[in-house]
C-alpha cells in the first residue's frame, strides 16, 4: 500500500519555493484551461498575463524590497489611490502637461511617501505593521480628503504608458518588464539589494558587519514607495483618471502574491521573479473566480484562504 | 597629542570606563598588547571581557580612557571603522548571515564593487577561495551558511576576519563548539597569523586551551584588570585564584552517599535510532550524571524522560508506579521537574519579573477566591530568593538582566514549589561563571539530601566527574557503562574510553 505523503513531505518533493511558484501556476494555468473555455481565448489571455499583472506587479515588487529588509507596508492601496487621484487632479488643472513631467512628479511623490514610511518605521522605531497601518489611514484620508470621487481627465499623451505599444509590444509590458529586471538586478548584483537581503536576514548580524541597519530599511521603503507610485502610474494611464478607491485590495494582494512566490514575511529570503510568479498566480486565480462566475463574497473568503495556504506552505518548508 | 604605542606594542588601553545602566561594566582598564602574541583573556561571566572587545572593535565606545593602536589614539564609533583600522573580530555569537554564501558573508558589506555600486561576486569568490586554501580548509565559498555544521561556520569567520587584512584578531569563545581535532585545527591557524606578525586576543574559559595556545594571560574580573602573566611562569591553580579569589579545592560539595529508596526505574527505552534500549534507575540521594560524547543519546534520554519527545517502547517507573509518559504534563504530574540547557528559549520569561519567574509555573496555589493573591505570591518568591541565595535588586527586577547563575537558581526555585522528586537537569552549569558554579553544586547537592534524586546530562567531564555519585556513560543510544564513585573518583580517561568504545588516549584525538 502506498503512503499518502503528508504536506511537508510534498513541499519537500517540490523542492525550492523558487520552483514551486512555477508548479503552481503551471496546475492553476491547466486547472483554468479546462475549467472555462473562456480562460483561452485571445483577449483574456492577453488581460491575464499582460494587462492585470502589470499594476499588482509593481505595487508586489515594492513590498518585496520592503518585506525582504524585515519590513512590511500595509498602505500600499492607499498610496496608489492617493497618487492616482493626484495625477488626476493635477491633470484636469493642467491638461497640457507633459506626460514626462508628470511621472517625474509621481516618481517624486512616491518617493515622498516612502520616505516617510521608512522614517517613522527606521527613526521612530515604530513597528512596520503598526506604522504602515496607521499611514495606510491617513493616506487613504488625504486621497478622500482630494477627491471625493474618481476623477478623470487624464490626457491620451499620458495614457500612452498603458495603452500604446512600441513595435507591437505594448509599452507596459515593455517597461514593466523593465522595471522586473531592474529590481532583480539591484537585488542580486548590487550593494544595496545584499545589504537588504542581509539586513532582512539578521539585523544584529548586519550590525556588527557595519551595515546601517536603519538606513537600509529606510532606503527599502523609499524604494518601495517609488515602485508603488509606478504602479499608481500604470492603473492612472490605463484608467483614464484616478480616484480613491482605486487601490482597494492592492496592500493584501501585494503580500500575499509575494508570500506565494517565495518572499518570506520574516525577511530576508526570497527574489524577484518568485514575487513576479505570485502576481501571475493571483491574477490567473482572480481570472478563473471572475470566468466561472463565482460569488465575490466567496471570491474574498478564497482569497483568505490562500493567504492561509501561502504562509503555510513556507513555514512548513522552514521547519523541515 | 601625537602619542604612538611603545616599541614592540601594537595596542595600549589605558583607564578605559564604560558604565551601562546600573552597572559599571569596565572601571579604569589598563591593557597591553604586543605584536605577534597570543594573548588570552580570561575571567567569569561578566568580568568585562566582551565588553572591552566591543569597545575595541567598535561595537561600544568608552565612556572614558584612550586607545592607542599603532600611529596614534583612536575611537573607533562603529564596527566598520575598526575593520578599516586593521582590528578584526570573530564574535561568541556567530556573525554570519545564513542564508548568505561563503562568499557573500566574507565580503558582506565590503563587497568589491565595480560601476555604480554593483558587486563583483567574481572576485570576492576567488578571494575568499586563496583565503580557504591559504588556511587549508576545503569549502566551497558558494555553499550556504545555513547547509555548513558550526565547524564550517567558525572557519567562515575566521576568513571574514582574514580578508580584512587584520593586524589585531580577536577571537570571543572561537572554541565552543568545536571538537579536539578541530581545535587543533584552529590553533594551527592562530600559529600561522602569529607567524606573520598578527596579535591575537583569545578569550576562552577553558584554561586548558590557555595554556597551550596562549604566550600571555591577562585576568579581569568585575571590570578591572587583576593581572598579566606569562603563560609559561605560571599555572591553573593560579589563575583561577585570580580570577575568583578562592582555591579550586572546594570547588565540589562533598558528597554524603546516601542512597536511598528507588524513585525511577527505566527498562527497555527506545526512540527511533536514538534510543536503543535504555536501563537505569535513580534512587533518592543521588546524583546521577549522564556523559557521552555529543549526540549518544543523552538529551533524547531526558527528553524522552519529561515527555517532551516521548520514547517508542519500553517502561518508566516512578516510585514503583508504571507510567506511560507521553506528555510534559504527564511528567510533571508524576513529580519530574527538568531543566533545560537553553534557559534563553526554554527557561526564564525573559522580560518578566523574577517574582513570576519563579512562580509561573504553580500559579494555582496563589488563588484566593479564583484570584491571583500578590500577598502570597510575593512571599513565596522572596523566600525562595532568599533559600537559594539569589542574586537581585529586587523580586520585581526583569529575568534577563539576571546573570546566567542567578537565572538557573532562579529556574530551580520555581520547580522547588512544585516540589519534584525526580530533577531532570541539563548541562546546569553551561555559561556560567565560576564562582556561580560552586552555588549551583551546593543547591544540587542540598537537593538531594533532603530526598531528591538529580539525572544530570552534562559535556563538562570535570563537573560529572566532581558531582556526580554514579556516571551513565551513553554510547550510540545505548548505557555503555555506570560508574559508581563511592570507592573514588574517576577519571576522564575512562569515562572517555566508555563514550568512544575503545581505549581512549588524548593524543590519538577523538574519531569522528
Amino acid at each position: 500500500m502506498t503512503k499518502i505523503p503528508t504536506l511537508k513531505e510534498m513541499v519537500y518533493a517540490a523542492g525550492k519555493p523558487e520552483r514551486l511558484v512555477w508548479i503552481i501556476l503551471s496546475i492553476l494555468i491547466v486547472v483554468s484551461l479546462v475549467a472555462s473555455p473562456l480562460f483561452s481565448g485571445l483577449d483574456n489571455l492577453r488581460n491575464v498575463f499582460l494587462i492585470q499583472p502589470v499594476g499588482l506587479g509593481l505595487a508586489a515588487l515594492g513590498q518585496t524590497f520592503i518585506v525582504l529588509a524585515g519590513g512590511i507596508d500595509l498602505s500600499v492601496g492607499s498610496v496608489i489611490s492617493l497618487l492616482t487621484s493626484l495625477a488626476a487632479g493635477i491633470f484636469q488643472k493642467y491638461p497640457l502637461m507633459h506626460p514626462l513631467l508628470m511621472v517625474a512628479i509621481m516618481l517624486g511623490l512616491g518617493a515622498a511617501i516612502g520616505a516617510v514610511n521608512g522614517i517613522i518605521v527606521a527613526r521612530l522605531r515604530v513597528t512596520p505593521f503598526m506604522a504602515t497601518l496607521a499611514m495606510m489611514l491617513i493616506y487613504q484620508g488625504l486621497a478622500l480628503f482630494y477627491a471625493k470621487r474618481t476623477i478623470g481627465g487624464i490626457p491620451r499623451s499620458f495614457r500612452f504608458i498603458a495603452e500604446g505599444s512600441v513595435l507591437g509590444v505594448p509599452m507596459s509590458i515593455v517597461l514593466f518588464g523593465f522595471i522586473i529586471a531592474l529590481c532583480h538586478i539591484v537585488l542580486v548584483r548590487h550593494r544595496f539589494g545584499a545589504k537588504v537581503l542581509a539586513v532582512g536576514s539578521d539585523p544584529n548580524v548586519s550590525a556588527l558587519s557595519g551595515i546601517d541597519v536603519g538606513r537600509t530599511r529606510f532606503l527599502s521603503y523609499l524604494f518601495g514607495g517609488m515602485l508603488f507610485s509606478c504602479a499608481a502610474i500604470f492603473l492612472a494611464a490605463r484608467m483614464g483618471g484616478g480616484g480613491p478607491k482605486v487601490g482597494v485590495g492592492y496592500d493584501l494582494d501585494s503580500i500575499t502574491a509575494i508570500v506565494i512566490g517565495g518572499v518570506s514575511l520574516s525577511g530576508g529570503t526570497g527574489n524577484v521573479l518568485g514575487a513576479f510568479g505570485g502576481v501571475l498566480i493571483i491574477s490567473v486565480f482572480y481570472n478563473l473566480m471572475n470566468l466561472l462566475s463565482l460569488n465575490s463574497f466567496l471570491q474574498i473568503l478564497l482569497k483568505g484562504l490562500i493567504l492561509i495556504v501561502a504562509v503555510a506552505f513556507t513555514s512548513c518548508k522552514k521547519q523541515g | 597629542m601625537s602619542k604612538d604605542v611603545a616599541e614592540g606594542n601594537v595596542l595600549e588601553l589605558t583607564g578605559i570606563t564604560k558604565r551601562f545602566p546600573g552597572v559599571l561594566a569596565l572601571d579604569t582598564v589598563d591593557m597591553v598588547f604586543r605584536k605577534g602574541e597570543v594573548h588570552a583573556l580570561v575571567g567569569e561571566n561578566g568580568a568585562g571581557k566582551s565588553t572591552l572587545m566591543k569597545i575595541l572593535s567598535g561595537v561600544y565606545q568608552a565612556d572614558s580612557g584612550t586607545i592607542l593602536f599603532s600611529g596614534g589614539s583612536v575611537v573607533f564609533r562603529n564596527p566598520s571603522q575598526a575593520q578599516d583600522a586593521g582590528i578584526a573580530i570573530i564574535f561568541q555569537e556567530f556573525s554570519l548571515i545564513r542564508t548568505f554564501t561563503v562568499a557573500e558573508n566574507v565580503f558582506l558589506n565590503r563587497e568589491p564593487s565595480g560601476l555604480a555600486g554593483f558587486k563583483d561576486m567574481r572576485t570576492a569568490r576567488k578571494e575568499t577561495g586563496n583565503l580557504l586554501r591559504e588556511i587549508g580548509f576545503d569549502l566551497d565559498p558558494d555553499a550556504r551558511i545555513e547547509d555548513l555544521t558550526v565547524v564550517q561556520q567558525q572557519v567562515v569567520e575566521i576568513v571574514k576576519a582574514l580578508s580584512i587584512t587584520a593586524t589585531v584578531l580577536i577571537m570571543d569563545e572561537p572554541s565552543a563548539a568545536l571538537t579536539d581535532k578541530e581545535l587543533k585545527n584552529l590553533f594551527g591557524i592562530i600559529r600561522v597569523l602569529k607567524a606573520r606578525g598578527v596579535t591575537i586576543i583569545y578569550i576562552s574559559h577553558m584554561l586548558q586551551e590557555i595554556f597551550e595556545i596562549a604566550d600571555r594571560a591577562t585576568v579581569m574580573k568585575d571590570g578591572e584588570t587583576i593581572g598579566t602573566k606569562n603563560i609559561c611562569e605560571t599555572t591553573k591553580e593560579e589563575l583561577i585564584r585570580m580570577m575568583v579569589g578562592r582555591e579550586i579545592k572546594d570547588f565540589f560539595p562533598a558528597s554524603v552517599r546516601t542512597r536511598k529508596e528507588e524513585l525511577l526505574s527505566v527498562s527497555g527505552l527506545r526512540k527511533g535510532r536514538k534510543l536503543d534500549g535504555v536501563d537505569f534507575s535513580l534512587h533518592a540521594g543521588e546524583i546521577l550524571g549522564i556523559a557521552g560524547m555529543a549526540g549518544s543519546g543523552q538529551t533524547d534520554l531526558a527528553k524522552a524522560l519529561f515527555g517532551v519527545e516521548a520514547a517508542d517502547s519500553g517502561e518508566i517507573k516512578v516510585l514503583g508506579k508504571t507510567l506511560n509518559i507521553k506528555s510534559v504534563r504527564q511528567a510533571i504530574g508524576a513529580g519530574i521537574g527538568y531543566i533545560s540547557e537553553d534557559r534563553k528559549n526554554y527557561g526564564i520569561l525573559g522580560p518578566m519579573a523574577v517574582r513570576v519567574n519563579i512562580t509561573v509555573a504553580d500559579l494555582g496555589r496563589f488563588l484566593r477566591g479564583g484570584v491571583l493573591s500578590g500577598k502570597k505570591e510575593r512571599e513565596e518568591a522572596n523566600k525562595k530568593i532568599g533559600e537559594l541565595g539569589i542574586k537581585v535588586a529586587g523580586m520585581n527586577q526583569r529575568a534577563d538582566t539576571l546573570s546566567g547563575g542567578n537565572q538557573q537558581k532562579m529556574l530551580i526555585a520555581r520547580w522547588l514549589l512544585k516540589k519534584p522528586r525526580i530533577f531532570i537537569i541539563v548541562e546546569p552549569t553551561r555559561g556560567i561563571d565560576v564562582g556561580a558554579k560552586t552555588e549551583i553544586y551546593r543547591i544540587m547537592r542540598a537537593l538531594v539530601e533532603s530526598g531528591s534524586g538529580i539525572l544530570m546530562v552534562s559535556s563538562d567531564l570535570p563537573e560529572v566527574i566532581g558531582i556526580s555519585d554514579r556516571i551513565l556513560v551513553m554510547r550510540s543510544g545505548r548505557i555503555e557503562g555506570i560508574i559508581d564513585q563511592s570507592g573514588g573518583l574517576t577519571t576522564e580517561e575512562r569515562i572517555m574510553s566508555l563514550a568512544v568504545g575503545h581505549d581512549y588516549s588524548f593524543s590519538e584525538g577523538i574519531p569522528s
